[in-house]
């Protein structure tokens, strides 16, 4: 494996080896996983990256096949698929795409669907659809079983509530299920500059900080973005009572239990502070799980524990995708599309995804995450709360302008936790935003009464 | 005979250069008319093409409505008219104590450029870990004297503050050296004049170095002015424009529009009226630096 693309080296090898495996007596032709081209995954360097790099080194061991890693920051990561898909000639044959954008490669028709490259590839019942998010139906522009396979998950990434397990003991606190509970707890911890209750991903982000650590209880309090997109309705909701109360919480679970700075917060000072020993809760994505456990990263190795996000009293809880999915792009030629086949063939595997989980990330199959002798490890205690999370989880949009509306959340949400807008006024200018957005864009649109 | 020799040369000349100030041109008008008939259409992807639809001045109207545009335009200037005053006076104090010394002037030099030679990424770690609320050097410093820590980047009062800060750290150099090459080639029997008449250092200072390395002073603030209205590293390396719309600025708003949002047409039409809007401050700039020459 070798990270940074060498596209001439790709194309070179990749037609010396359609030479030799058209020969009958091509090597590996018999091998349980075919031998396949080299060929080019464009990733990001999120903390689940070195489990994926983990598991792609035992998939050349055992595969002889050659991968090459182009490993990007988030935001990097968007724009050179941006730039492959849309050129000619594709760069990279394997998209690594994010929750968050993956719907702008669906919507704008830059995927092969997986089984016009192999109409005998099924995806193995066991591998979590994350709301169905790896199947497209052009015709009704919806996630449904019903229309194409249009990629495979890679990487489950959803918010869990970590919490300091030594200090509950200590404290002889409840795992909360509600909000109030969660806030109750916190600010039994909270004991700042020492110990913050929570802290929060309240940043304004780029791409997202404050936008997907407030879904959850903007989901679970009954807010909602759109009135009903699976039905193709997209009126602007999210500046009713629900979503106000989901906002006002957010805030005063800040000001009351909190980080006296939650407006500057990211993820990786959510990370800094959990890793330091400085934060009592945090609902943080399972990948950045690997390093609470690390002791050259960690100064509560072993004293933290997962649980699934909590929800209102009314409401169920919500976990909202960051799940990362692979696609393949139609504008590479057809071995590399195989080779990225077969490599998606192999990782869906159970073998593979034990590899997977080995190497430090989250496996993306459920009878791999449901498995208890694997729950009985101290190293996997989180598993049980991701495997009772994926029932809960939700997308936060499906819609390919995503983007956008994600930059007028991350600002709007943003300037109401530091205090330059009331919550009303920060939903209604989301609301008008958005429907302007929605409304440039050709949709059926609409908004509800201000606040 | 001579006079033919020239005319061969000049032609010559005009025929060996013609080439590259046809790349040159091409390659500078070429992007920009791009650029321009993008900012008149709404591109969208489908089928895995682009699709152009003519919205002639749309993009540009709703230019005016644009709350974070503006913002960024107002950050970048109170960015820019401070950072780079601060940066002018801080290297020309420099520049003109370093012009005095007798001995390791060399050494002072190296020391003095040393900022402008870190490259942006690692200005950016480096200050986003010193500003840090929980484990930053300067709230550790600020905890030596009792005083409650401040979330440098993370508050509006501070942020933009502290990101002005940082670029003066990383800028001043340049103008340092600037002035610098203009305090070594005035001509010394001016400065022994003012000794012999008993100028004191403030009189010198105050009546002979200033006036006389003003065409300089100007020139280096007009070029750091106009390359500080493009910063970028600083603003997405340490704040990304928040918090709020604290930090927002020009280039990060364009940025933003163009590739967070994937909006071409207008992201377009804001970099032609960015383009078009430095162009002119470039142009009446140089005027002034022109009409502050002549009167030198």
């Amino acid at each position: 494996m070798s990270q940074g693309p060498n596209r001439r080296d790709v194309i070179a090898a990749a037609g010396a080896f359609g030479a030799v495996a058209a020969m009958p007596w091509a090597p590996g032709a018999k091998a349980q996983t075919a031998r396949a081209a080299p060929f080019t995954i464009v990733i990001n360097n999120s903390p689940w990256f070195d489990g994926f790099r983990g598991v792609v080194e035992a998939y050349e061991k055992e595969t002889g096949n050659k991968v090459n890693l182009d490993v990007n920051p988030f935001g990097g990561s968007l724009e050179k698929q941006r730039a492959s898909v849309r050129a000619r000639d594709g760069q990279f044959d394997l998209l690594i795409m994010n929750g968050l954008y993956y719907q702008e490669m669906y919507h704008g028709g830059f995927l092969t669907p997986i089984n016009d490259i192999d109409p005998t590839f099924r995806l193995d019942p066991q591998m979590i659809r994350y709301d169905n998010t790896v199947y497209w139906d052009e015709a009704t522009k919806t996630h449904s079983p019903s229309g194409k396979l249009m990629s495979v998950p890679v990487n489950g990434n959803i918010p869990l509530l970590l919490y300091r397990a030594d200090l509950y003991a200590e404290h002889k606190l409840k795992v909360p299920e509600t909000w109030d509970e969660l806030l109750a707890n916190a600010k039994k911890l909270h004991n700042p500059p020492r110990m913050y209750g929570i802290v929060q991903r309240g940043a304004r982000g780029s791409p997202n900080d404050i936008s997907y650590d407030w879904w959850p209880y903007l989901y679970s309090h009954g807010g909602k973005l759109f009135r009903d997109e699976p039905k193709g309705d997209y009126t602007i909701t999210i500046n009713s009572p629900e979503g106000k109360a989901a906002l006002d919480f957010y805030i005063r679970m800040a000001k009351e239990a909190g980080h006296p700075q939650t407006g500057g917060l990211a993820q990786a000072q959510i990370i800094q502070n959990l890793a330091t020993g400085r934060a009592a809760h945090a609902l943080l994505v399972i990948a950045a799980w690997s390093q609470m456990d690390d002791p050259s990263k960690s100064a509560v190795v072993g004293k933290l524990n997962a649980a699934r996000v909590p929800g209102s009293a009314k409401g169920k809880p919500a976990p909202v995708l960051g799940h990362w999915l692979g696609g393949i792009p139609k504008n590479v030629p057809k071995p590399r599309q195989e080779a990225a086949l077969t490599f998606l063939k192999w990782f869906q595997t159970h073998g593979a995804q034990m590899k997977y989980l080995a190497a430090g990330a989250p496996p993306v199959r459920q009878d791999v995450l449901s498995d208890q002798n694997l729950w009985k490890e101290q190293k996997n205690r989180w598993m049980p709360a991701m495997a009772q999370s994926s029932e809960y989880v939700q997308l936060m949009w499906s819609v390919p302008e995503g983007s956008q509306i994600g930059d007028v959340l991350e600002l709007r949400l943003n300037q109401a936790v530091i205090g330059e807008l009331t919550t009303e006024r920060a939903l209604n200018m989301i609301a008008d935003e958005c429907h302007a957005i929605m409304q440039r864009a050709g949709y059926k649109t609409g908004k509800i009464a201000a606040l | 005979m001579a006079a033919r020799s020239v005319n061969i040369d000049t032609t010559w000349r005009a025929i060996a250069l013609t080439p590259t100030a046809v790349i040159f041109v091409l390659m500078s008008i070429l992007p920009v008319l791009n650029l321009m008939a993008m900012s008149v259409n709404e591109i969208t992807w489908v089928g895995g093409k682009s699709v152009w639809t003519y919205v002639g001045f749309a993009h540009y109207k709703r230019l005016a409505d644009d709350t974070l545009l503006r913002a960024g335009i107002s950050n970048t200037f109170v960015f820019a008219v401070i950072g780079v005053t601060a940066q002018v006076v801080i290297g020309f104090l420099l520049a003109w104590a370093v012009s005095r010394v007798r001995t390791g002037r060399l050494a002072y030099r190296t020391i003095f450029i040393l900022p402008i030679l870190v490259p942006g990424i690692l200005i950016g770690a480096v200050w986003k870990l010193m500003l840090n609320y929980d484990f930053g050097l300067a709230n550790g410093f600020l905890e030596v004297f009792g005083i409650h820590p401040v979330d440098w980047l993370g508050t509006r009062a501070f942020a933009l503050p502290s990101v002005i800060v940082v670029d003066i750290w990383h800028w001043t150099p340049f103008c340092f050296l600037l002035l610098l090459a203009g305090f070594e080639s005035l001509p010394q029997d001016v400065h022994e004049a003012a000794r012999v008449d008993g100028a004191s250092n403030w009189a010198e200072l105050r009546y002979v170095l200033i006036p006389m390395m003003m065409p300089v002073i100007v020139v280096t603030f007009l070029f750091r002015f106009v390359t500080s209205l493009k910063v970028f590293d600083e603003i997405y390396l340490l704040t990304g424009g928040g918090p709020g719309s604290a930090t927002e600025v020009i280039s990060y708003t364009v940025y933003r529009t163009f590739f967070t949002q994937d909006r071409m047409g207008y992201g377009s039409a804001m970099s032609v009226a960015v383009l078009f809007g430095i162009s002119l401050l470039i142009v009446a700039s140089l005027a002034a630096a022109r009409r502050q020459g002549g009167r030198a």
